[in-house]
C-alpha cells in the first residue's frame, strides 16, 4: 500500500515538474510570485466600488515564513485569495508553484485558513478532518492516521467528537489550521492566524509556524498583529490601502542603527551610576539605565504554566499577600 | 389510454444521436462566443481570447480528471447536509398523514378504485418528492457560498465539475432512498386498500336455509328477472347480493351452462352439479361473482350436511399489469379503398404519399385530439389494417390455444338510433406478404368475418383461437382451399400478420388510433411494474435535483427555486400549451378569453372591430408564440409520467423507460456541462 502511494506520488511530482517545463521562467525556490497585481471590486453591473490591491510585485521563496501587514482593509486578505484563485485579478497575474493561480493541481500542495473558520458546523472535528483528507489522494490508512495525528497536534483530543457549532472561536481556529495541514501541504496561507486565540495557542501557533518552517515549508500569513509578526515572520511586506510600502526582512527593518542596548543580570546600583557616567564621559545622549519589564504574554504564560503544575493554586491571593508584606 | 407511440430503445437513441450531437455543437458554439463576448466586455478584445482559451484548455482536464473519490466525498457531505436540514422528515410525515388520513376519503365506492388509489399514491409521491429535491437542491450551492464553506472546498484539489456532480449525486441518492421507500409504502397501502373479502348475508325471505348457501339465493321468476327486481344473465336460475364491502356488493348469480364437451370446462371449484344431455353435451350448474368495481371474486363451493356452500375468494382483477402486443403501423383506407395514410410505431403519421403529417390520418369528425383515425360503416373498403410483426406463438406462452386481443375503439355516431344500442364492428385477420414488392405470394383471409358491439373507449376482450375458419388465395385471387387454418402457422407463418377492424353499421363511425388494438401476452407481476412507474419519478426528480444545484451555481436560493418551478411547470403544461389553439380558435387567445370572460360576452359572437381588438389579437398571437417556444426549453415531463400505464394496468414496457431515461440523462448531462461553466467562470469570494 505504501509503496503504491509513493509510486503514485513520485507520478505526480513528475507530471508536476513536467509541466513546468513548459513554463521557462520557472525557478524551484520562488514559491509565490505576483506580477503587477491588481484587484478591483467591482458591483453587479461592473461599475467600480473598491480599489483593493495596486500592482502588486512580489516575490515569496520556498522556506521562508512570510508576513503581509497593513490596516483593516489594506488588501491582506485579498492578496491571499488572489494566490488561491477564490479571486480573479483584474490585471497582472498571480503565479503559485509556477502555475496560474487558478489551477487546480497546484492545490494538491497548499493549506489555506480562511480569516474566520468556515467550516460545517454539523460535523464534528474528525469528520471535518475526514472529510478534507478524502479531498486529496491519499489511501484511507494514512487519511486516518493523520486525522489522529492533526487533533492532537492542535490539542482537540478532548473535543474531537463534539460537532462544531458547540465550539468556541479558538477551538474553530484550531480546527481551521488542522484542516489546512491535512495534505502535509508545501505552501501553507494563513489568514490572520492568531485571531481568537488564547496566549497559549498564540504561543504554539507561532511554534507551529516556525516548525512548519523548519521542516522546509512555505508560510504566508497576514495580520495586524505586529508583535506575532516580528515574533515569527523572517521577511514582512506593508501594504496600506491596497499599496505595497515596505518589503524586506523582519530584523533588517527593526534594527535602530543609532541605538545601543545592554543587558546584564544583577547589577549593583553603584555599578549601575559608574556605568551611566562613563557613558556620560564618552558623549552619549539619551541614556536611559532601567529594569526591563516582562510583557504581558510572558506574564500570561508563567501563570499558566503553574497553574498547571499546581493546580487549585490561586496567584491572586498570593500576590495580594506579597503586596502587603 | 392513449399510446401515442410504442418506443423502440435503440432505434430512437440511433435517430437522435445526431440530433443530439447537433444541439450538443450549437451549444458549445454559443457557449464559447458569448463567453468570448462577456469577457470583451470586461477585459478588451484580445484579454478576452486569453481568458476564453484557459477556460476551456482547463475545462478539458477538470471533465477527464474527474475524481470519483471526491465526487463520493462532496456527495455524502451534501446528503448529510440535507438529512440536518429536517425538511425530509417533514415530507415524510406529510406523507405518512397523508395516507394515514387520505385512505378515510378515497371513496372506495366508486367505478374502479384501484384507479382512484394509484393516482392518489403516485400523484402525492411526486408531488412531495420534487418539492423535497427542489427545497435541498437550490439551498446548498448559495448557502456555502454565503457560508464562505466553499472556500475550503475549493482550495483543495477539487474540480468544479466535481462540486456540481457530487452535490447532484448526493440529493439524488437520498432522494432515491425516499422515493423507494415511499413506493414501497405506497405499494402496500394501494395494495391494503383495495384487498377485502365480502361476508355472505342471510336472505330475510328464507330465514331457515343457511347464510350462503344455494337454498338461501333468490329465486328467478321470469328469465332475465329475479324476484328481488334485480336483472340477472338470461341462464340464471338463482341469485343473490353479497355483503357490502369497501363501498360495493357483487351480484352472485346460480347459472346453467351447457358446453361442449370439447370445450374447456369452468372452473371446477365454482361448480356446484354437472349432468351430461344425450347429445354428449355437459350441462354445468355453478355460481358467478358479477364485476363490480373493477374486480369480481374467485368463487368456491364447499359442500357440508348437503348443502352447497359459496366461498369468495380475494379480489381479483387489480393489480395487473397487461402485457399489449402492439402493431407495428396503421394503414387507413377510405370508402374507395384508397391507402389514406399510415400511423407509424413511432407515432409519426404519414400521407399515402408518405409525407409526414400533423393531420388526423383517416376521417376527422371535428374537433378533437388526433389520435383516432375513423372508419365509414358499413363500406367493406374503408378500414383500417394493423400490421404486426414477430408474431409468433412463443410470445403467448407457447402451446395457448386462446390468444385474447384487445380493442377499445372511439365511437362516433351521426344519428342517433336507439342510443343504448352498441356500434358493430368486425375484425378480419390476414397475412402480409414477406415482401411487398412481390405479389406472387398466396395469402390467408380469415371468413367470415368476427362482429363484435362495442360503446367508446369501452375495452372489447376477444378471446381468438388459434384455429380460424377461412380461405386460403393465390396471387391472382384465386381461392386455392377454405377451411381451418392455424393463426401462427399459416396467417402469420412468415411471423407478420394484418388486423383488419371495419365498422359494420351504416352512417355510424368507428375511431382506431395505433394503440387501440394490441394482443395481449401473458401478464407481468404488478409490483415491478408498479416500481417501474416510480422510475419515472424517479426521472422527473433527478432533473430537478440537477436544474436546481445548477441554477444554484449562479443564482440565489429563491431565484434557483422559482426558476426551477417554472421549468417544471412548464415542463408538465407543454402539452396543454402546444395544444392551445392559437388565436384563431373560439373564444379567441388567452387574452382575448380573458376579456371575454371578464365583459361576460359569448364565445362565438366576433369581436366589435376595432384598434383594441386588433391589439388584442396581435397581443395574443405573441403571447402564444412566446409561451409555445418556452415548452421547447423545458423538458417535456409528461413523457416521464408512466402513472396512466399503472392506472389502467399495462406494463411498462422497458423500451419506453430507457427512452425516456436516456432523454434525462442527455438533459441532465447538459445541464450539468452548463453548470461547471457557471461555477468556473464565477468569482467564489466576489
Ligand atoms: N467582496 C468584496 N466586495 C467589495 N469590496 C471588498 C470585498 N472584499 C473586500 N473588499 C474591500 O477590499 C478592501 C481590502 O479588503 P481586505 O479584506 O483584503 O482587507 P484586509 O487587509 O484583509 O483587512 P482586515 O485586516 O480587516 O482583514 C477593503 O476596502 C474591502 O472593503
Ligand atoms: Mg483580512
Amino acid at each position: 500500500m505504501a509503496s503504491e502511494t509513493k509510486a503514485a506520488k513520485e507520478e505526480s511530482v513528475k507530471d508536476f515538474k513536467k509541466s513546468l517545463e513548459t513554463n521557462p521562467d520557472y525557478d524551484p525556490n520562488i514559491v509565490v510570485e505576483t506580477q503587477n497585481l491588481t484587484k478591483v471590486y467591482r458591483d453587479f453591473w461592473g461599475r467600480q466600488k473598491v480599489r483593493a490591491l495596486k500592482a502588486l510585485d512580489m516575490e515569496i521563496r520556498k522556506g521562508e515564513i512570510f508576513g503581509l501587514l497593513g490596516p483593516n482593509g489594506s488588501g491582506k486578505s485579498t492578496t491571499i485569495k488572489l494566490l488561491l484563485g477564490l479571486l480573479f485579478p483584474t490585471t497582472g497575474r498571480a503565479l503559485v508553484f509556477g502555475q496560474d493561480a487558478t489551477e487546480v493541481t497546484k492545490n494538491e500542495r497548499i493549506g489555506y485558513l480562511p480569516e474566520e473558520s468556515y467550516l460545517y458546523k454539523f460535523l464534528t472535528a474528525e469528520e471535518t478532518l475526514d472529510f478534507y483528507g478524502r479531498l486529496f489522494d491519499m489511501p484511507g490508512s494514512v487519511r486516518r492516521q493523520r486525522v489522529a495525528e492533526l487533533i492532537e497536534k492542535v490539542g482537540l483530543t478532548w473535543a474531537k467528537r463534539r460537532q462544531l457549532k458547540e465550539y468556541s472561536k479558538g477551538m474553530t481556529r484550531r480546527i481551521g489550521l488542522a484542516q489546512a495541514l491535512v495534505n502535509d501541504p508545501d505552501l501553507i496561507l494563513l489568514d490572520e492566524p492568531t485571531s481568537g486565540l488564547d496566549p497559549i495557542g498564540t504561543r504554539e501557533m507561532k511554534d507551529m509556524i516556525i516548525e512548519l518552517r523548519d521542516q522546509g515549508k512555505t508560510v504566508v500569513m497576514c495580520s495586524h498583529l505586529l508583535a506575532d509578526v516580528q515574533d515569527v515572520c523572517d521577511r514582512i511586506a506593508i501594504l496600506y490601502q491596497g499599496e505595497l510600502k515596505e518589503l524586506g526582512r523582519v530584523d533588517n527593518l527593526l534594527q535602530v542603527s543609532d541605538q545601543t542596548e545592554i543587558r546584564t543580570k544583577d547589577l549593583p546600583a553603584e555599578a549601575e551610576e559608574e556605568i551611566r557616567q562613563v557613558l556620560v564621559k564618552h558623549g552619549a545622549k539619551d541614556i536611559s539605565i532601567e529594569q526591563p519589564r516582562t510583557t504581558l504574554e510572558e506574564l500570561f504564560l508563567n501563570i499558566v504554566r503553574e497553574s498547571e503544575e499546581r493546580p487549585g493554586h490561586r496567584m491572586i491571593d498570593q500576590r495580594e499577600e506579597s503586596a502587603k508584606q | 389510454m392513449f399510446v401515442e407511440e410504442i418506443p423502440n430503445f435503440l432505434d430512437t437513441i440511433t435517430g437522435s444521436i445526431f440530433l443530439v450531437g447537433a444541439i450538443t455543437l450549437t451549444c458549445v458554439i454559443g457557449g464559447v462566443l458569448a463567453g468570448y463576448l462577456v469577457a470583451t466586455f470586461r477585459h478588451g478584445p484580445f484579454e478576452a481570447f486569453y481568458v476564453v482559451s484557459s477556460v476551456i484548455a482547463q475545462a478539458i482536464p477538470d471533465f477527464l480528471r474527474t475524481s470519483p473519490r471526491r465526487v463520493y466525498a462532496i456527495a455524502r457531505l451534501a446528503a448529510k447536509e440535507a438529512i440536518r436540514r429536517r425538511v425530509i422528515l417533514v415530507t415524510f410525515l406529510i406523507f405518512a398523514l397523508a395516507l394515514l388520513f387520505g385512505g378515510w376519503f378515497i371513496n372506495s365506492g366508486v367505478s374502479n378504485p384501484e384507479q382512484v388509489y394509484v393516482n392518489f399514491v403516485l400523484f402525492g409521491t411526486q408531488l412531495l418528492i420534487l418539492m423535497l429535491a427542489l427545497l435541498i437542491s437550490a439551498f446548498s450551492l448559495p448557502e456555502d457560498i454565503k457560508n464562505k464553506t466553499i472556500f475550503t472546498i475549493v482550495t483543495k484539489p477539487v474540480r468544479s465539475t466535481e462540486v456540481i456532480l457530487g452535490r447532484i449525486m448526493g440529493f439524488g441518492a437520498l432522494c432515491t432512498v425516499l422515493l423507494f421507500t415511499m413506493a414501497l409504502i405506497s405499494l402496500l397501502f394501494v395494495w391494503r386498500g383495495l384487498s377485502h373479502q365480502h361476508e355472505m348475508v342471510s336472505n330475510n325471505d328464507n330465514p331457515e336455509a343457511v347464510v350462503g348457501s344455494i337454498s338461501s339465493f333468490n329465486d328467478v321468476v321470469t328469465p332475465g328477472k329475479a324476484k328481488t327486481g334485480r336483472r340477472v344473465s338470461a341462464n340464471c336460475i338463482k341469485e343473490l347480493m353479497t355483503g357490502l364491502e369497501n363501498g360495493h356488493r357483487h351480484q352472485l348469480e346460480y347459472i346453467r351452462e351447457v358446453r361442449s364437451p370439447d370445450d374447456v370446462p369452468p372452473n371446477e371449484d365454482s361448480v356446484v352439479k354437472k349432468e351430461t344431455l344425450p347429445d354428449g353435451d355437459i350441462v354445468y350448474f355453478r355460481v358467478v361473482c358479477q364485476p363490480a368495481a373493477g374486480h369480481t371474486h374467485a368463487v368456491k363451493i364447499e359442500q357440508r350436511d348437503g348443502e352447497s356452500i359459496v366461498k369468495l375468494g380475494p379480489a381479483r382483477g387489480y393489480f395487473r399489469a397487461r402485457v399489449p402486443i402492439y402493431c407495428q403501423k396503421v394503414n387507413y383506407y377510405s370508402r374507395e379503398g384508397i391507402l389514406k395514410g399510415v400511423v407509424e410505431r413511432s407515432g409519426e403519421r404519414k400521407t399515402a404519399e408518405g409525407k409526414k403529417t400533423k393531420e388526423t390520418v383517416g376521417i376527422n369528425v371535428g374537433k378533437q385530439n388526433n389520435y383516432r383515425g375513423f372508419l365509414d360503416g358499413s363500406t367493406a373498403l374503408s378500414r383500417a389494417e394493423f400490421e404486426f410483426q414477430d408474431f409468433s406463438d412463443a410470445r403467448f406462452g407457447g402451446d395457448s390455444q386462446k390468444i385474447p386481443l384487445e380493442l377499445s375503439l372511439g365511437v362516433f355516431r351521426t344519428h342517433k338510433g336507439k342510443i343504448d344500442r352498441r356500434i358493430r364492428a368486425s375484425i378480419q385477420f390476414e397475412s402480409v406478404q414477406s415482401d411487398p414488392n412481390d405479389a406472387s405470394e398466396s395469402f390467408f383471409i380469415s371468413d367470415p368475418p368476427l362482429v363484435f358491439e362495442t360503446m367508446e373507449y369501452e375495452l372489447q376482450t376477444l378471446t381468438i383461437s388459434r384455429k380460424l375458419r377461412g380461405r386460403h388465395i393465390d396471387a391472382n385471387g384465386v381461392e386455392i382451399s377454405s377451411g381451418e387454418f392455424d393463426l401462427f402457422d399459416d396467417f402469420g407463418a412468415n411471423g407478420k400478420l394484418k388486423v383488419i377492424v371495419r365498422c359494420e353499421d351504416a352512417g355510424q363511425y368507428i375511431g382506431v388510433g395505433l394503440g387501440d388494438v394490441y394482443f395481449r401476452a401473458e401478464d407481468n407481476v404488478y409490483w415491478l411494474n408498479f416500481f417501474k412507474g416510480y422510475v419515472g419519478i424517479w426521472f422527473q426528480m433527478m432533473i430537478v435535483v440537477t436544474l436546481g444545484v445548477v441554477f444554484s451555481t449562479f443564482l440565489s436560493t429563491p431565484v434557483t427555486m422559482l426558476g426551477t418551478s417554472c421549468v417544471v411547470v412548464l415542463g408538465f403544461l407543454s402539452k396543454f400549451i402546444r395544444n392551445m389553439r392559437a388565436p384563431e380558435s373560439a373564444g379567441g387567445g388567452p387574452i382575448e378569453s380573458m376579456v371575454r370572460l371578464v365583459t361576460q360576452q359569448n364565445m362565438v359572437e366576433e369581436m366589435e372591430q376595432s384598434f383594441a381588438t386588433t391589439l388584442m389579437k396581435q397581443a395574443d398571437v405573441v403571447f402564444v408564440y412566446c409561451l409555445n417556444s418556452l415548452t421547447y426549453v423545458a423538458p417535456n415531463f409528461g413523457k416521464l409520467d408512466f402513472s396512466s400505464f399503472l392506472k389502467y394496468g399495462y406494463w411498462i414496457e422497458t423500451d419506453r423507460l430507457m427512452v425516456a431515461g436516456a432523454a434525462s440523462l442527455a438533459l441532465c448531462f447538459g445541464l450539468f456541462v452548463f453548470g461547471y461553466f457557471c461555477l468556473k467562470t464565477r468569482e467564489i469570494a466576489g
